[in-house]
C-alpha cells in the first residue's frame, strides 16, 4: 500500500512499468519504466498514434496482459502478483471492457448478453433479470431487450456492450476506441452515455480515441506516444 | 453456473444450425454403419459357438476330410469327456442351387452329448431318428424358413456327394424339429444319420469333417489341443484342434474374404467420417477463438469454458449416436432378414452398444478438450486480435 491511494478505493497506479514484446530473437519495447495514476471517478481519454501502446495500457490495468518490470495496482492490490484464476475474479467483480467491435455473443439477444457477467454473481434468475431491465433502461434500449445483435444499429450495439460492461456493477470502465466504428451522431449518444455513467454512477472511465471531439467529454486528456505520456504544450508545439 | 453453460451451449449448437445437423447426421452414419458391422461381425463369430468345446479338423484345411478310425483315439486321449464328428453334405434344396442348406450327417447318440448345452434333443425324437435310416432333423429356424414339419419328404442335391443310386440327390424324412436351448442358438441347419450317409456314399468313406470334443471339467484346453495334434502328428492326416469360437471364424474366414474387404471399407469410412467431424468441429472452436477470449475477459473461468465446449461436443456426438442406434435397430432386422443364412441371429449386443458409446465420448472430448485448449492457452490481448 502507498500512502498516496489515499483518495478513492480503487484508484490506478502505474508504477515503474516496462512491457516489450518478443519480436523473433529480439523484442519490441513498448513501456520504460512508466507512471502514472488515475483517480477513482476519473474519465481519462487517451490518444496517441497506432502503435503507441494505448490498448496495451487499458489490457494492463484490466489484468488481460502482463508486465515484464513494475507494478500493476488497482486500490491497492497489485495485479502482476495474483495467479490467473485469481485475476480472472478480480476482472469479473472489478472491471468492464468496451471494445470497438462490440464483440457481443452473435446468437444471445440483448438481455442475454448482458446477463452473461451476471452468471458469474450470486444473483437470483430474478434478481438477474431485475438488474437486465434496469441496465437496459439507462442504456435506452429496453424496447430491443429480445433482439439479437445483427438486429440492431452499431450504436445500438455498442450500447448493448456498454450495459454488459456495467451489468455486473464494476468500477472501472475500459473503453478501446468504443465510438471506432460509429457515425458521428451514434457517437455522441455513445459518449454521452459514458459521460452519464462517469458523472452519475461515479464510474471510473478510460477510453482510448482517434476522435478528437470525443476527448470533450472526458475530464482529461492523455497523449501517448512511443510509450510515453506527452505533456499537452509539447504536443501543440510538435 | 449451470445456468451459464446451458446459455452458452445452446448458442454454440444453434449458431450454425445447418452445420450442427449436418454434423450430427455424419456422426449418426459413421456408427450406423459401425454398430450394424459390429453386430454383424458378432452374430459371424456364432452365439452358439462354446468356447469350452473344441473342434478338431484337418491340419490342411476346412474342405479335407479326417479319418473316422480317430474317434478311438479322441475318446481315448486324457481329457476328453466325449467326442462326436460332423460331415457337412455341402447341399442345396433340391432344384434349387441357391438355396443352400446347411446340412450335417452325424452320429446321433455321441453328437446329443457332446451339444448337450446347447440343442434339446427330446427322446422320444432322438428314438424316431434312430429307427428311421433317412430320418432327419431340422432345426427350428431351418424348419420355419422352408415351411418343413415333420412328416415332409425332402430332398437335398449335393454338389459333392454321389451315391449309390448314382445321383446327387439325397432324400430325408423330417422326423423331429430341433430346438437350440436358448433363443439365440442358431437352428439354421438340419441333421441326418452318418450310418446311412456312409454306407450310401460313393467316395470318401469312413471319412469326416470335423470332431467335435466335450474336454472333462477342469481341463486345461491349450494342453489338450496340443496332445491331440501331437498324437496325429505323425499320421497320414495330421489335424488342427482349437476352440469352436476360433474354430468358427477361421471356418467363416475362408469364405469370408469379401467380409473381410467389407470390413476393410467400413472402417475406412468409419474412421473417416469421424475425422471430417472432428476437423470440423475443430474449426467450429478456432472460429470461436475470439469469443473465449471475451468470455475470459468477462471474467469466465477456463474450466468453465472448457466444460461449455464439451458440453457441446458431448451433445452433438450424442445425438448422432442416439440416431445411429436408431437406424441399426430400424436396419437389423431387414438385414437380418437378408442374411439369415450367413449371420442367424443378427443384433446389437451389449459390447457393440459399449464400444460405440466409449468411442462416441473419447472423440467429443478429444475433438473438443484439444481446440479449446488451444483457445484458453492464447493470451487474452492476442484472442481478442484474433479475427
Ligand atoms: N501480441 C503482440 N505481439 C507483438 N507485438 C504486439 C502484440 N500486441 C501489441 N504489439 C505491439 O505493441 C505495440 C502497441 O500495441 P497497442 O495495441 O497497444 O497499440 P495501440 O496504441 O492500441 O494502437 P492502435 O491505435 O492501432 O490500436 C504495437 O507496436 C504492436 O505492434
Ligand atoms: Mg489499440
Amino acid at each position: 500500500m502507498t500512502g498516496t491511494s489515499s483518495a478513492g478505493r480503487n484508484t490506478i497506479e502505474l508504477q515503474g512499468v516496462s512491457k516489450a514484446y518478443p519480436i523473433g530473437k529480439s523484442h519490441v519495447t513498448i513501456f520504460d519504466n512508466l507512471t502514472m495514476t488515475i483517480e477513482d471517478g476519473d474519465f481519462l481519454a487517451i490518444m496517441g498514434p497506432s502503435g503507441s501502446g494505448k490498448s496495451t495500457i487499458l489490457n494492463l490495468i484490466g489484468g488481460i496482459d502482463t508486465i515484464d518490470a513494475g507494478t500493476v495496482s488497482v486500490g491497492g492490490t497489485a495485479l502482476n502478483r495474483m495467479s490467473p484464476a485469481a485475476l480472472t475474479r478480480w476482472r469479473a467483480a472489478h472491471v468492464g471492457f468496451v471494445f470497438q467491435f462490440y464483440n457481443l455473443m452473435p446468437m444471445l439477444s440483448a438481455a442475454e448478453n448482458v446477463e452473461l457477467p451476471l452468471l458469474l454473481t450470486g444473483l437470483s434468475r430474478a434478481e438477474r433479470r431485475k438488474r437486465i431491465a434496469t441496465i437496459l433502461d439507462i442504456v435506452g434500449l429496453s424496447d430491443r431487450a429480445d433482439h439479437l445483435p445483427s438486429e440492431l444499429s452499431g450504436g445500438q450495439q455498442q450500447r448493448v456492450g456498454i450495459a454488459r460492461a456495467v451489468a455486473s456493477d464494476p468500477q472501472i470502465l475500459l473503453c478501446d476506441e468504443p465510438t471506432g466504428d460509429l457515425d458521428r451522431k451514434s457517437a455522441d449518444e455513445i459518449l454521452t452515455l459514458l459521460q452519464l455513467l462517469n458523472s452519475q454512477l461515479g464510474k471510473t472511465i478510460l477510453m482510448v480515441t482517434h476522435d478528437e471531439s470525443a476527448t470533450r467529454y472526458a475530464k482529461r486528456t492523455l497523449f501517448l506516444d512511443k510509450g510515453r505520456f506527452v505533456p499537452d504544450e509539447v504536443r501543440q508545439c510538435a | 453456473m449451470r445456468l451459464s453453460s446451458s446459455m452458452l451451449v445452446r448458442q454454440n449448437l444453434t449458431r450454425k444450425l445447418g452445420r450442427s445437423i449436418l454434423l450430427v447426421i455424419c456422426i449418426g452414419i459413421a456408427f450406423f454403419v459401425f454398430g450394424v458391422l459390429s453386430s454383424f461381425r458378432a452374430g459371424f463369430e456364432g452365439s452358439e459357438a462354446r468356447s469350452e468345446r473344441l473342434v478338431v479338423v484337418s491340419k490342411i484345411g476346412g474342405n479335407e476330410t479326417l479319418p473316422l478310425r480317430y474317434l478311438e483315439t479322441l475318446q481315448g486321449t486324457e481329457g476328453v469327456a466325449s467326442v462326436t464328428h460332423i460331415t457337412r453334405l455341402r447341399a442345396h434344396v433340391a432344384g434349387n442351387e441357391r438355396n443352400i442348406i446347411g446340412a450335417n450327417a452325424i452320429d446321433p447318440e455321441s453328437y446329443a452329448k457332446v451339444y448337450a448345452d446347447t440343442y434339446v434333443f427330446d427322446p422320444a425324437m432322438m428314438r424316431a431318428l434312430a429307427d428311421n435310416r433317412t430320418g432327419a432333423l431340422v432345426g427350428r429356424q431351418l424348419a420355419a424358413r422352408e415351411n418343413w414339419a415333420v412328416g415332409d419328404r425332402i430332398t437335398l442335391t449335393s454338389f459333392v456327394h454321389t451315391n449309390q443310386k448314382g445321383t446327387n440327390d439325397w432324400s430325408f424324412e423330417v422326423v423331429g424339429i430341433l430346438e437350440g436351448t436358448e433363443p439365440t442358438v442358431d437352428t439354421n441347419f438340419l441333421v441326418v444319420r452318418y450310418d446311412y450317409f456312409n454306407a450310401a456314399v460313393v467316395r470318401g468313406q469312413d471319412r469326416v469333417g470335423l470332431f467335435g470334443l466335450k474336454p472333462a471339467p477342469g481341463t486345461d484346453l491349450d494342453a489338450l489341443s496340443a496332445r491331440i495334434d501331437a498324437g496325429f502328428a505323425n499320421s497320414a492326416a495330421q489335424t488342427r484342434t482349437q476352440n469352436e469360437v476360433a474354430f468358427m471364424s477361421a471356418f467363416l474366414q475362408q469364405f469370408a474374404d469379401v467380409a473381410l474387404i467389407v470390413n476393410l471399407i467400413v472402417s475406412v469410412a468409419f474412421a473417416t467420417i469421424l475425422l471430417i467431424v472432428a476437423n470440423t468441429m475443430i474449426f467450429a472452436i478456432r472460429e470461436r477463438t475470439l469469443e473465449i477470449g471475451v468470455l475470459k475477459v468477462l471474467g469466465f473461468s477456463g474450466g468453465t469454458i472448457m466444460r461449455v465446449v464439451l458440453t457441446e461436443t458431448l451433445v452433438l456426438f450424442g445425438a448422432g449416436l442416439a440416431l445411429g442406434f436408431a437406424l441399426t435397430a430400424a436396419a437389423i432386422p431387414v438385414l437380418g432378414d437378408a442374411l439369415r443364412s450367413v449371420v442367424p441371429d443378427l443384433y446389437m449386443t451389449p459390447r457393440v452398444i459399449g464400444t460405440s458409446l466409449l468411442l462416441a465420448i473419447v472423440f467429443a472430448l478429444l475433438t473438443g478438450f484439444l481446440p479449446a485448449l488451444k483457445a484458453l492457452r492464447l493470451p487474452i490481448a492476442a484472442a481478442l486480435n484474433h479475427r
